[in-house]
């Protein structure tokens, strides 16, 4: 089984962040979930998103990081 | 970076940087006439120069500057869309380039048609203005405080420019009221409300995000925005129905929240997590001091009537928050926003094209940190300029020079964005115009 992408954007600057989530999207293989933690909604990576059919869903965590999980539609 | 998924940023690239390529015209502007002018404009904070100079800077450099990263702060951040983006940018901008040309014309001529005229221009774009992003962001889908904020600062701008619009038409000898009991709400909406707020609500994202810092206090981005627009309104009371002790109760809680914000930017960028000192930081920082040598200069002021009764504190108050605190603010976030934006626009391209380079290398940090330097040379000698009036011309020089390096920085991304773009022109078009 392999193993689970997760990228931890919390302390890089932008837009290293949306450079390291659209670099793993390109090889995430099919059904897969790539994780990305922000201290933030980063509308524009939403946008790409949606224009390119991925969805994603939102949970902030007590300590307010933002834990997206990305995946094809 | 991916090359396979296609791009679609609204607004397109030309609806900001319209507004942030005229931005440091004004301040040009300003530093000129304060070279040319000298000490007149330092006097006294009710000259005509005085006003004039002021209204370059907030309502030629900092409105230019506010409106056009709002247009674009308000999708990224909040993710609400302003509606035909090219086409309401371009009216807003002309309206408010052509409005603000005419009011300082006016202050320096004294002709009471340019302020009635001033009065239609700057009023039609900012009612545009407030229309269009008003509408986005009560549509925006962002959670949080700093939505808040930004809604509370554009809220700020409609008493701004009621007020302002009816002291234009005062000095135009179009309506009979009684300038000096509008004037201190106007300035109160205008630098407290309008752009304190939308600096606070933007600090709220942006320091945390770019200088990587810790979160502001919960406390203070909870509470910042009520609080600011709570003693705005005791001050509007207590002018308009002419009770003094509302008006003071007003200014010390806005120099309260006010001192708070700038102790806690001081305190979370302290705390940051990469020790890097890059321009946009030592510009905050270096506003942070200012904002918190107002604060002190207002309180010490209200204990001490003489003191504001005289007129250099005042023109020295003046200088400090919207030279030293705004400007260099609007100058550290331009460091961001255009590489930024130009870095997003150029990911839409062809597949094997070349790669972009790094957003912190499109603007070369050496010549970032001179406009830095000549920026708070030019605040060094100014603020003692009303007592040696000698040094306001030194400082102009300074400021042109300082404003005229800004714009260069900012063009040599905008360079790179048009060289990348002809040599890469495949791209989906944008949509709207």
């Amino acid at each position: 089984m392999n193993q689970p992408r997760v990228i931890d954007g919390r302390e890089m600057e932008p837009p290293e962040p949306m450079e390291a989530t659209l670099e793993a999207l390109d090889t995430l293989p099919p059904g897969e979930e790539l994780t990305l933690l922000l201290n933030c909604q980063p509308h524009p990576l939403y946008q790409v998103l949606r224009r390119n059919g991925y969805t994603w869903t939102e949970a902030w965590d007590e300590a307010g990081t933002n834990v997206i999980r990305i995946r094809a539609a | 970076m991916s090359a396979s998924l296609s791009f679609d940023q609204a607004p397109p690239i030309s609806v900001p940087l319209r507004f942030f390529l005229t931005a440091p015209l004004f301040l040009i502007a300003a530093g000129l006439a304060l070279l040319f002018t000298g000490g007149d404009a330092l006097g006294s904070r009710w000259h005509p120069h005085t006003l004039g100079l002021t209204h370059l800077l907030v309502a030629g450099f900092m409105l230019q500057a506010m409106t056009g990263a709002l247009f674009q702060f308000v999708p990224v951040v909040t993710g609400g869309n302003v509606q035909r983006p090219k086409r309401m940018a371009g009216v807003i901008h002309s309206a408010l380039t052509l409005g603000a040309v005419l009011l300082v014309a006016g202050f320096f001529t004294m002709n009471p048609d340019l302020f009635v005229a001033a009065a239609f221009f700057l009023g039609t774009g900012l009612i545009l203005f407030l229309l269009v992003v008003g509408m986005a962001l009560v549509r925006a889908e962002a959670l949080g405080h700093t939505l808040h904020a930004l809604r509370g600062a554009v809220f700020s701008l409609l008493p701004t420019t009621a007020l302002g619009i009816a002291l234009a038409l005062a000095l135009g000898g179009r309506a009979a009221i009684d300038p000096s009991r509008l004037l201190e709400a106007h300035q109160a909406w205008g630098l407290a409300g309008w752009t304190l707020l939308l600096l606070a609500g933007v600090s709220w994202s942006v320091v945390p995000m770019f200088q990587i810092t810790p979160a502001y206090p919960r406390l203070l981005t909870r509470y910042f925005a009520p609080c600011l627009l709570g003693a705005l309104g005791l001050l509007s009371a207590g002018v308009l129905v002419g009770i003094p002790l509302l008006v003071v109760v007003g200014e010390m809680a806005l120099l309260a929240a006010a001192a708070a914000f700038a102790a806690s930017t001081l305190v979370v960028q302290a705390r940051r997590k990469r020790k890097t000192s890059d321009s946009t930081l030592l510009l905050f920082r270096g506003a942070m001091v200012c904002l918190l040598a107002f604060c002190a200069m207002g309180a010490l002021g209200a204990m001490l009537p003489s003191l504001a009764e005289m007129p250099g504190p005042p023109v020295v108050m003046g200088l400090l928050l919207i030279l030293g605190v705004f400007v260099s603010v609007i100058c550290g976030m331009l460091y961001k926003i255009v590489p930024f934006l130009v870095w997003l626009h150029l990911q839409d391209r062809p597949a094997e094209s070349e790669t972009p380079p790094h957003m912190n290398k499109m603007i070369p940090p050496l010549r970032s940190r001179w406009q830095m330097q000549l920026h708070f040379l030019s605040l060094a000698l100014l603020l003692p300029a009303p007592w040696f009036p000698l040094l306001a011309r030194a400082g102009g020089l300074c400021l042109a020079l300082s404003a005229g390096l800004l714009l260069w920085n900012l063009m040599a991304a905008l360079a790179i964005y048009r060289r990348f773009k002809s040599r890469n022109p495949a791209g989906a078009p944008h949509r709207e115009s």
